[in-house]
């Protein structure tokens, strides 16, 4: 820990950054974000694999960006969100500072965000085994099964909105579910209303979701949300060749027009 | 207070015998590591392994969404009807600190203009709660004025007594009801002494320094501090057994409709826009300082109570980790 202490100090001593945020480890052994703007807060940074929440949700917060120059301490997830992000021109220069550690236990800062692609495609996270059976569980089964199942998950959603809000990519300012002029989706949390707001988001994250799973993670509910976008990042990526988080220029597939496209109904 | 004792292994009996009756019974039941309150077919299905259900019983009374009305629109008038609600509810193993709460949300809905709905649900509702045996690090009711041996807020109260049979405490007329429509699972007792019996949850912070000094931070820096990590989700206002607020949503079209009543948090940003699009809490810090001030100051100038029972169901689903008992700590400090 202390190559990683002695960067942050360096980082805040040259004035490189006005606030680092980071993990740190509590007392009962959770796992929290920590904001690092003085130097006596600097030891309580921690890194280690049981660092699973994405900080990218926090470079999006009005608090944060108000400390001008930000640094970050990015587990892999992390840096794939931030990337993303970046590839969505969401980044003014020189606002973001990001720095992980390697799995040799090295501390690594990018200087751009072309370093933060080489070291994602060096570093590809393996997916989750559990995540890849429940996914392959469920394409197996039928139509109208499959159909049944969400329906009986997504009947106990509450619209907390944790998934949104752990979301990195869930970054509008002004989220459709919350227009009302016109409402496009029913808010109540009732059966029609959680399917209708589940599927916009999970249409919403098509090809940009980079399977971080905060959002099964943060469901107080225990609903396995991310196996939508999972699923349909599988169809972006067999169709168009795409993958999110892992490259800093990219065609977006949902928003992107071919003159060659393979479809006929398109041309 | 009139006492009884019940054997563990009549339990079963008891809820097929509620069920009988025409009763709905709700208990802990497990998804994943975390329990839910819900109805259930048979025993086996249902959990005792539990620090604290994931949901408060709150829905029972106040569920996150519920019909207010529908409307039809005629000819030349509209009709109007509201929802009847007459079915009977038991809930099984809810916790202590859990009482105190649904007893805040009676207040909260029944003191100035009762809420009919709610009312019709309480009048409807019997629940049992079940003395804590085991607490976690996020447990801090003998911080906030109760305990595990609290009986308030509960009809009746059940402490599983090591011994094969449940000490049960009858603390109000529609508990008694429930007993005495079953005398012969139920037997008569003395008072017992239960405590030995309960979870010793520690003493976290001094509530009467919190409360007094609550009101003088409100212009200070922490509520920045304290909720640079939020995410500004409704994790922990759903979870709240006591958190209160709600939106009303018009569901219609050209020939009627519905008016639903449907939660809503103090974390979200939409909460208190206007409809100029000025938002006085602007930012996330605003948005958290006004949930822990209603907790400890505004509840105790509208209702003369504290709004938080120390059930920990906020720490416990943050998504960013955030710690109300730390966060009472540091205003301690301030």
């Amino acid at each position: 820990m202390q190559e990683l202490h002695n960067k942050i100090k360096s980082m805040l001593e040259g004035n490189s950054v006005a606030l680092f945020i980071a993990y740190q480890k509590n007392s009962d052994g959770k796992i929290t974000p920590t904001f690092i703007t003085k130097p006596e807060q600097i030891k309580k940074a921690y890194y280690g694999d049981d660092c699973r929440q994405n900080l990218a949700v926090y470079v999006h917060k009005h608090e944060v960006k108000h400390f001008g120059k930000v640094g970050i301490l990015a587990n892999i997830y992390t840096l794939k969100a931030l990337l993303q992000i970046y590839a969505e021109n969401q980044f003014k220069d020189d606002y973001l500072k990001i720095v992980t550690v390697n799995p040799k236990g090295a501390v690594v800062e990018f200087a751009n965000f072309q370093e933060v692609e080489n070291y994602i495609s060096e570093n590809k996270p393996a997916p989750n085994p559990e995540y890849v059976a429940q996914v392959e569980k469920l394409s197996n089964l039928g139509r109208e099964e499959r159909w049944n199942y969400w329906l009986n998950e997504l009947s106990t959603c509450i619209k907390c909105y944790a998934c949104r809000a752990a979301c990195p990519m869930c970054y509008c300012t002004k989220c459709t579910v919350e227009s009302n002029q016109p409402q496009w989706i029913s808010a109540p949390s009732h059966s029609l209303g959680n399917i209708e707001w589940h599927v916009m988001r999970a249409m919403h994250l098509a090809g940009r979701c980079i399977e971080c799973n905060e959002c099964a993670r943060v469901c107080p509910m225990d609903i396995p949300l991310n196996l939508l976008t999972v699923k349909i990042n599988e169809a972006i990526d067999t169709e168009f060749g795409q993958e999110a988080g892992t490259k800093g220029k990219l065609d977006f597939a949902l928003s992107t027009f071919k003159v060659d496209d393979k479809e006929n109904f398109i041309r | 207070m009139n006492y009884k004792t019940l054997k563990t292994d009549k339990l079963p009996e008891l809820f097929d015998k509620i069920k009988k009756a025409g009763k709905t019974v709700l208990a802990p039941r497990k998804k994943g590591n975390k329990a839910f309150f819900s109805t259930f077919d048979s025993f086996d299905q249902i959990t005792f392994d539990y620090v604290q259900s994931a949901l408060s019983p709150k829905s029972v009374l106040f569920p996150r969404v519920e019909e207010l009305l529908t409307y039809k629109n005629l000819d030349d008038s509209y009709s109007i009807k509201e929802p009847e609600l007459k079915d009977e509810v038991v809930v099984f193993g809810m916790r202590p600190c859990d009482g105190i709460a649904l007893d805040y949300l009676s207040d909260f809905f029944l003191k100035e203009n009762p809420d009919k709905l709610l009312q019709d649900r309480k009048n409807n509702t019997t629940f049992i709660s079940l003395a804590c045996k085991k607490f976690d690090n996020d447990c801090f009711c003998t911080s906030v004025g109760s305990s595990p041996a609290e009986t308030k807020g509960s009809d009746l109260c059940f402490t599983d007594m090591g011994n094969g049979s449940y000490y049960v405490e009858i603390v109000t007329d529609k508990g008694k009801k429930l007993v005495d429509a079953f005398p012969d699972l139920f037997a008569d007792s003395k008072e017992m002494n239960k405590v030995e019996q309960l979870a010793k949850v520690p003493v976290r912070f001094d509530l009467k320094n919190i409360t007094t000094k609550i009101p003088t931070v409100f212009e200070t820096n922490i509520w920045l501090d304290q909720s640079l990590a939020c995410i500004g989700c409704g994790a922990c206002a759903y979870v709240c057994p006591t958190c209160s607020c709600f939106d009303i949503q018009d569901e219609c079209n050209p020939k009627g409709g519905t008016r639903l009543r449907c939660w809503d948090a103090c974390a979200f940003g939409q909460f208190t826009i206007h409809a100029s699009g000025h938002n006085p809490r602007e930012v996330q810090s605003n948005r958290w300082r006004n949930r822990v001030q209603h907790k400890f100051n505004y509840s105790v100038e509208n209702l003369n109570t504290i709004s938080c029972v120390g059930c920990g169901r906020c720490i416990r689903v943050c998504p960013a980790g955030m710690s109300i008992i730390e966060h009472l700590i540091s205003v301690e400090e301030a």
